[in-house]
C-alpha cells in the first residue's frame, strides 16, 4: 500500500471519506506513524530497562535500597525524554518542510487548547491514573516486605520517566503549528492532532510499569490494589473511547465551530 | 477559519486584519473570544512574527480587539456596544419619523443622506 492510499485509507477511518488525500499528507502521516514506531520501541527498551534495574537488586532485596541500578534507570530516563524530544524535533520539521511548499496557508481564528484536541475526561483519566500509581508507589515504601520497597523506588523512578516523556510530547502535539491550506486540510489537521494528543495521554506505559517489578513482590494487598487499579483503568478508558467523539467529529466541530477553542 | 494567500496582490497582513475583521462583525467570532497568540498565528500562517503584529495592531486601534497584557487578545465588546448604541438611536429616529407621519421611504433617504454627508432628495422634486 502506497504512502497515499494509506493516507486514504487514514481519512476514511477517521470518518472524513469525503477529504482527498494529498502526497503533503501521505508524507506527513507516514512521518508520523514511524515517529510513533520509533516512540513505542523507545518505551518497550525503558520498559526492559525497567524490569532490568529491578532484578539486578534481586538478591539483596532485603537490604538498604543500592545506588547503582537506580542510577542507571534515572540515565534511562534521561535519555528516554531526550530521544522523545529529537523525535518530535523530527516531525516538526518534516511539516515545517510540507508547510514551505504550499501556496497558501490556512489556520484557525482561535487557539485549539488541550479541552479541544485531548478532551477533559482523557485529560483527568490521565492525570488520575498518574496520581494513583504514584500514591501507589508511595505507599509501597512503607511496606516491610522483601523487595517492596526497592519497587517502589524503581516505580516512581519509572514513573518520572513517563510522566515527563509524556509531558514533552503533549507540549509538542498543542503547540505544533497548524499545516493547512484549505477546509479540508485544516480538518485532516486537526484529526492528525486530536489522534496523536490521544494516543501520547493513554497511560498504558502506567499499566504496564507494575507488572515488571511489583507483581513478584510478596505484599499480597499491594499486588491486589495494582490489579484493580490496572482494571479500573483500562475499563474507563474503553468507556470513554466509547463514549466521546471520534477524531473526525472532533476535528470537523472545531473547524466549523471556531469560537469553541 | 483564515486563509493567507502568498499570491494575492493584497498584502498578508491586510489579508488578516479583514478576515478577522470580517469574523468579528459577523459574529464568527463572539465577544470574549480569545485569538492566538501573534507568534502562534505567525507560525500557523507562516507569516512574520511583525505582519501579524501590525493586523493585530490595526485592529486593536478599530476597537474590535483588546489585549489584556500576557494574557493574550480577546475579541472586544466594544464592537458589540456600539451596535447596541446605534440600534437605540434607529428607534429613537423611527419613534420621531412615526410621530411626525413621514414615510419609510423617506426616512431612509434622510438617513442615507446623513451617513454620506450629502442632502436627503425629495422624490417629488
Amino acid at each position: 500500500m502506497t504512502n497515499l492510499e494509506q493516507a486514504g485509507a487514514w481519512l476514511a477511518g477517521h470518518g472524513l471519506a469525503g477529504v482527498e488525500p494529498t502526497p503533503l499528507l501521505a508524507a506527513r502521516l507516514a512521518v508520523r506513524r514511524r515517529a510513533r514506531l520509533a516512540g513505542d520501541v523507545l518505551l518497550a527498551v525503558f520498559l526492559c530497562g525497567v524490569a532490568l534495574a529491578y532484578i539486578s537488586d534481586l538478591p539483596h532485596g532485603e537490604g538498604p535500597v543500592r545506588r547503582g541500578p537506580l542510577l542507571a534507570l534515572t540515565a534511562m530516563v534521561v535519555a528516554l525524554v531526550l530521544a522523545q524530544s529529537l523525535l518530535d524535533r523530527w516531525v516538526r520539521r518534516a511539516d515545517r518542510r510540507a508547510a514551505a511548499t504550499l501556496p497558501r496557508r490556512a489556520a484557525h481564528p482561535v487557539r485549539l487548547g488541550w479541552r479541544t484536541l485531548l478532551g477533559r475526561p482523557r485529560a483527568a483519566l490521565t492525570l488520575a491514573t498518574f496520581a494513583g500509581a504514584a500514591a501507589l508507589a508511595v505507599r509501597g515504601l512503607t511496606e516491610e516486605v522483601a523487595g517492596a520497597r526497592f519497587a517502589a523506588v524503581i516505580l516512581l523512578i519509572g514513573l518520572a520517566g513517563v510522566a515527563t516523556s509524556m509531558a514533552v510530547q503533549l507540549r509538542h502535539v498543542l503547540t505544533h503549528p497548524t499545516v493547512a491550506d484549505d477546509e479540508a486540510s485544516l480538518t485532516a489537521d486537526v484529526a492528525m492532532r486530536v489522534e496523536d494528543a490521544r494516543a501520547v495521554a493513554t497511560p498504558s506505559v502506567v499499566w504496564c510499569l507494575p507488572v515488571v517489578s511489583v507483581f513478584s513482590t510478596t505484599a499480597g494487598w499491594w499486588n491486589a490494589a495494582w490489579l484493580v487499579f490496572t482494571v479500573l483503568g483500562v475499563a474507563a478508558l474503553a468507556l470513554i473511547s466509547a463514549r466521546t467523539a471520534g477524531t473526525g467529529t472532533v476535528a470537523r466541530h472545531a473547524t466549523n465551530a471556531p469560537s469553541a477553542g | 477559519m483564515i486563509v493567507i494567500d502568498a499570491a494575492s496582490p493584497v498584502p498578508p497582513f491586510e489579508q488578516l486584519r479583514a478576515q478577522l475583521a470580517r469574523q468579528i462583525h459577523d459574529r464568527t467570532l463572539a465577544v470574549g473570544t480569545r485569538l492566538p497568540t501573534i507568534r502562534r498565528l505567525a507560525a500557523d500562517l507562516g507569516l512574520a512574527v511583525n505582519t501579524v503584529g501590525r493586523a493585530y495592531r490595526e485592529l486593536e486601534e478599530a476597537g474590535l480587539i483588546e489585549t489584556r497584557g500576557a494574557a493574550g487578545s480577546y475579541v472586544s465588546a466594544a464592537g458589540e456596544q456600539a451596535r447596541e448604541r446605534a440600534g437605540r438611536a434607529a428607534a429613537e429616529y423611527a419613534a420621531v419619523i412615526a410621530s411626525i407621519g413621514l414615510d419609510t421611504d423617506e426616512a431612509i433617504r434622510i438617513v442615507r443622506a446623513a451617513l454620506t454627508g450629502g442632502t436627503a432628495v425629495s422624490p417629488s422634486a
